[in-house]
């Protein structure tokens, strides 16, 4: 039964295409020019190029970390392009009109139309290629709410002031090796700006494509939710298949002000590598939000791709009664890895936080589970609950948990909850004998495995996240 | 105080190896761990294993000399009453007037005959992982005498072994190595008790103890081990366990807390369908500092393991606790439990905990738990609405929440010992701010 | 409807069915009694293709066709239903989503159109009230914390649901109290039709009470050694099985 399923879950990468669009793409290499180079293609003002290159400096002094339990051939970062845009781009499209219709073609192809007649309703898109920002949709209808959702090149000259306040409030440009080297040379991302007491109209959605070889993809995000404002943000990834493996080195930073809260999910499918363990991506993503007094922030997190997936999404409850929240689910399958799980770190007084994290391991593939409960002296009242559940497919993956905590408060209650399980050959039988096949059978046991993380997504997205764990699952019954 | 350098400090520690006269065919241990002592890493805050405990207090005492047997006054409660073979150490050194009986197989290696000393030349030092291990490269350098307990197939100890290292005020500002051998074969049956105590008067003398136990098939083993040490004692300590085809291995430990403790449990399932279980208490208080490290290596298919650690944390001690299972990718069915449970009882008390698990099999069943809380609020009111002064209540429910553990020992003598020591210390108000 | 010719089958390495034949018609009911061990169990598994349970040699035709050349899920939508003597617990996956999909299986299967969810959600509910079990259950996971009573009466209502031919029994009164007994045997009466057929596999006689038998066959040592009518279960109340394994040896 168990190579029935295993057969079950060899998947095919639909995204894996390769659009022919011409581009600007950097030589690879990495200095200061560099730095300069994407500042002034981006028309940045001068206290944001000397905020890169405070980066850059800090980078250049830093170690490249290793992690006990990942494993890949060491980057070479000089090797790497650190800019590349569609051509067409150069001339600045005023409307959708203007646009590459390759470029177009492309997101509809993956399921993402940008014309806004056609689009989901209710979600605005900010489609990002490989360094810019295609376009952004919906951007009117936000405005008359006074949101802000624009491309971060952009907001770095329109609103310089929320901009400086703002970035690497969060995460230092110091934080760690990639955050540093993110902050040098990012390209674009998405800034939102979520007034005072408003909740924003639509879910926001921003869709990472990286199109070009031996680039990098470096973005960076940037949300900010004014007192008592809300809002629910999405991002998915997709990548062409190739042989060799590129990086994706992103930044996102969350601030939630008194009683803000911030829904933050995302979908991760670039490309894993084929079942060779042969390309894919190396994601490399530091992400952090801060909460003030009664602010909420909800890390919802469905990974299902990349050859090696390091991210740890956490929250800093500052405030207190803030809360924090952590869904994930993580899929591992060959020979993918994936070590991803949160910090919550509790500062303020009865600050909460829940971290729900299914892994499930397939193939020779690794997942782990890392994370950090920590309650420092002054949190009191301060409430945590983790449970971590992985689910094994085979005989030949690993799945591992390495969760810590620590707590300096008497007042805190702190629980923990881990448990490691398989599809068991009885409960493959049950679904058979009413009728369900093999595949059918594996994909609704992940899926009701998935469903406390699942329910979390926003509507539209929890049925694009089933859909893609049973693509994942796809196969011929063996 | 001013600190030696841990490279210092590390070449301190070998001039007492230098000085130590030992028979010759334990030559090869001690060179062995002297090499591998000087080559490994110092650990630091980025040493995984150490992460949480810092050593400085240990490079702080100049550990550079021998504690010596000498005069001590404990409290006659202070040792188990009990029928069995008794083998005292003080400061390190044997104790043949406070020791007792005897039993075909239980030998101090000074006194090993020639099958003795090949046993303890083919075991000692080899179940250990002195990679993982730091420590265990110094006891093994600085071995000189110890104790093998040796059960030959099909055989049952009648007696426990009670094992008493004991350390004096004399003892201040050295070293003590302390050193234990269990070997039991095929379907053999033994019960070892190692007990640490020392005189109440202050010192801060160190101990280093290591006991390897091999449990070979169907085999059964107990064995408890209690570190009730006054609070000034640096003590570092391993016990490292084999398990054969269907052994059991019953252990039980808790420990007070000190400057610096680290008590380092290593269990490796190397035969089909063995059985581990491990319980354990810790009880730090003042400014202690008190670490406990568990891993257990699920290598073979069938075994299971149940592992239950809980801790009391008072005063401005910190506590640490690491249990990790490693199963391995043909432990097949294995079944593995971890739970660990800590009371924080004041402002300043700190834990650290991490249950790890790490697998590469997919038919097992693996689950841990850890929980940090304060005592339950509705038992508390409800033992209030008894008439129980708040104080009381806490009393009550923090020992209740040990004695979960306490209660059913098996060995009467350790569970009436332990029940009134720590009732003692719970009256005493250690536990409730 | 069912025939059996021959069979013998093994778990594993252990040879459990030893030249068993058995010939069932529409609108039969045949209870298989024995004491542990005789394998009655493993006939539901074999005919229900359970994996490790291996069929070595004869015949088994089940609506004209071969039953062991079909897979697990073939069987299933071709009309023959196996109520497991241990429900399995599938937790996260709810019992109506499960059971949607089982009934749109069957109905795919036999050209029907798959039942809108609102229709669906109906029958269901209907369903769930004429096995006493509260609406409520069906929201929760498959068989997820249910009691060995409400596992059992789960069972009967997916049989309803699926509306089989043939509908095997495993031991589904062990383990119930005579309420519950009597719930699930009003629900498989209800079932009970010219063109539907049932193996009911029990070790007591008490079941057969409310179920009343055609036929009554003593398995023992892997064959069936005494076959007969209702009336012999009454006699096996009386007299034990020892009696039977005496003549038989």
């Amino acid at each position: 039964m168990t190579e029935q399923v295993e057969s079950l879950i060899r998947k095919d990468y639909a995204a894996g295409f390769h659009s022919k669009i011409e581009s600007d793409t950097l030589a690879p290499g990495l200095d200061e020019d560099v730095v300069r180079f994407i500042s002034a293609k981006k028309e940045e003002p001068q206290w944001m190029l000397d905020w890169r290159l405070k980066a850059f400096r800090a980078w250049q002094e830093m170690e490249e970390p290793t992690w006990a339990h990942v494993h890949y051939p060491e980057i070479d970062f000089k090797a790497l392009s650190y800019y590349s845009a569609p051509k067409s781009m150069a001339d600045k499209p005023q409307s959708l009109d203007e646009v590459d219709p390759e470029l177009l073609a492309t997101y509809e192809k993956l399921g993402i139309p940008l014309h806004e007649q056609a689009t989901l309703a209710g979600v605005a898109v900010d489609a990002v290629f490989d360094s810019v920002s295609v376009v952004t949709t919906y951007r009117a209808k936000l405005e008359e709410a006074g949101v802000i959702f624009c491309p971060i090149s952009e907001a770095i000259k329109r609103f310089p002031e929320l901009v400086k306040k703002y970035l690497g409030s969060v995460v230092p440009q110091k934080d760690n090796f990639y955050a540093a080297l993110n902050s040098a040379v990012f390209s674009d991302g998405s800034f939102v700006y979520i007034p005072k007491g408003v909740r924003c109209p639509m879910e926001l959605s921003t869709y990472f494509r990286i199109n070009e070889m031996n680039t990098g993809q470096f973005e960076r995000t940037l949300i900010v939710a004014e007192e008592g404002s809300y809002v629910s943000y999405l991002e998915g990834c997709t990548a062409p298949m190739r042989d060799e493996n590129q990086l994706h080195a992103a930044v996102v930073e969350l601030v939630a002000l008194d009683d803000a809260q911030i829904k933050y999910s995302t979908v991760q499918n670039w490309y894993p590598g084929d079942k060779d363990g042969k390309g894919g991506i190396y994601n490399f993503v530091t992400k952090r939000g801060i909460c003030h007094k009664n602010a909420r922030i909800s890390w919802t997190q469905v990974e299902t791709g990349s050859a090696v997936t390091w991210k740890y999404p956490s929250c800093i409850l500052k405030g207190d009664n803030s809360v924090g929240e952590f869904y994930s689910v993580a899929l591992t399958n060959n020979f993918q890895q994936a070590d991803t799980g949160t910090k919550m770190i509790h500062l303020g007084k009865n600050t909460s936080s829940t971290i729900i994290a299914k892994g499930i391991s397939a193939g020779r593939s690794n997942s782990a589970y890392r994370g950090l409960v920590r309650i420092n002296a002054g949190a009191s009242g301060a409430r945590n609950f983790t449970q971590c559940d992985s689910l094994l497919i085979g005989d030949r993956c690993g799945a591992h948990t390495f969760p810590y905590i620590e707590s300096k408060n008497p007042t805190a209650v702190i629980e923990h909850e881990a448990t490691t399980s398989k599809v068991s050959d009885d409960q493959m039988f049950l679904c058979q004998q009413r009728g369900l096949d093999a595949e059918k059978a594996v994909s609704m046991i992940v899926n009701g495995f998935c469903r406390e993380v699942f329910k979390e997504l926003p509507m539209e997205f929890a049925v694009e996240a089933g859909k893609l764990l049973e693509v994942s699952l796809e196969g011929s019954v063996g | 105080m001013s600190e030696t350098s841990p490279q210092d400090f590390k070449h301190l520690a070998l001039t007492l190896a230098g000085a130590q006269e030992s028979a010759p065919w334990l030559d090869t241990l001690r060179f062995e761990g002297t090499e591998q002592w000087l080559e490994a890493q110092w650990p630091g805050r980025r040493t995984e294993l150490w992460k949480y405990t810092p050593l400085s207090s240990l490079q702080r005492g100049q550990f550079t000399s021998w504690g010596s047997a000498q005069a001590y006054t404990l409290a006659d409660e202070a040792l188990l009453t009990l029928d069995a073979i008794r083998l005292v150490f003080v400061n390190g050194e044997f104790d043949a007037q406070a020791s007792s009986g005897d039993a075909a197989g239980v030998v101090r290696f000074s006194q090993a005959d020639s099958t003795q000393q090949a046993l303890i030349e083919a075991n000692l030092g080899k179940i250990v992982d002195t990679k993982r291990h730091l420590f265990a490269s110094l006891s093994n350098a600085w071995t000189q005498d110890g104790v093998l307990v040796h059960v030959p197939k099909n055989t049952k100890l009648e007696l426990p072994i009670y094992i008493v290292h004991i350390s004096t005020p004399e003892a201040a500002a050295a070293t003590a190595n302390h050193r234990v051998l269990v070997l039991l074969e095929e379907s053999a049956q033994a019960e070892v008790i190692e007990h640490f105590v020392s005189d109440e008067q202050q010192q801060n003398g160190f101990v280093n103890s290591l006991t390897e136990i091999q449990v070979g098939a169907n085999a059964h083993l107990s064995h408890y081990r209690m570190n009730l040490e006054e609070e000034h004692l640096i003590h570092i300590g391993g016990v490292h366990i084999n398990l054969a085809s269907d052994a059991q291995y019953l252990g039980f430990t808790l420990s007070e807390g000190s400057q610096l403790k680290r008590i380092d449990y290593q269990i490796c399932h190397k035969g089909k369908g063995a059985h581990a279980g491990l319980n354990g208490v810790y009880l730090p208080r003042n400014k202690h500092l008190l670490d406990y490290h568990t891993n257990v290596e699920h290598e073979a298919p069938h075994c299971t393991t149940s592992e239950v650690f809980r801790g009391i944390i008072a005063d401005s001690a910190r506590a640490v606790f690491n249990g990790r299972i490693h199963i391995h990718p043909d432990a097949q069915k294995t079944l593995a439990e971890l739970s660990n449970k800590n009371l924080l009882t004041s402002d300043q008390a700190e834990i650290d905990t991490k249950p790890e698990l790490e697998i590469y099999a997919d038919d097992v069943k693996c689950a841990h738990g850890a929980t940090v809380s304060q005592l339950d609020q509705t038992s508390m009111f409800y033992l209030r609405s008894r008439g129980l002064t708040e104080k009381q209540a806490r009393t009550m429910l923090s020992f209740g929440f040990i004695n979960e553990l306490l209660q059913d020992l098996p060995q009467q003598a350790v569970r009436e010992h332990l029940h009134r020591h720590l009732t003692q210390l719970f009256d005493k108000d250690q536990f409730v701010s | 409807m069912l025939d059996i010719r021959n069979l013998n089958a093994r778990v594993e390495e252990t040879e459990i069915l030893r030249n068993l034949s058995l010939n069932i018609k529409p609108g039969e009911i045949h209870a298989i009694m024995g004491p542990n061990g005789a394998g009655k169990s493993t006939l539901g598994n074999i005919l229900s293709g359970r994996p490790g349970y291996e069929a070595t040699s004869g015949e088994i035709e089940f609506n004209g066709k071969n039953l062991l050349e079909m897979d697990i899920e073939e069987r299933a939508r071709e009309g023959l239903f196996l109520a497991f003597q241990y429900p399995v617990e599938i937790p996260g996956v709810s019992n109506m989503e499960f059971l949607k999909a089982s009934v749109d299986a069957r109905r795919k299967h036999l050209g029907q159109p798959e039942l809108s969810s609102f229709d669906f959600m109906k029958i269901a509910r209907e369903t769930s009230k004429r096995v006493s079990l509260d609406a409520a259950f069906l929201k929760r996971g498959v068989n997820e914390g249910f009691s060995g009573g409400e596992k059992k009466r789960n069972e009967i209502m997916q049989m309803m649901l699926l509306e089989p031919s043939l509908c095997i029994l495993d031991e589904t009164d062990s383990g119930l109290d005579i309420d519950a007994l009597q719930v699930v045997a009003a629900g498989v009466n209800s079932m009970r039709s010219p063109e539907r057929s049932f193996i009911v596999v029990t070790h007591y006689q008490r079941l057969l009470d409310f179920i009343v038998p055609d036929y009554v066959h003593v398995l023992a040592g892997g064959r069936i050694v005494k076959s007969g009518g209702k009336e012999l279960a009454l006699e096996l109340e009386a007299k034990g099985y020892s009696w039977l394994e005496d003549e038989v040896a």
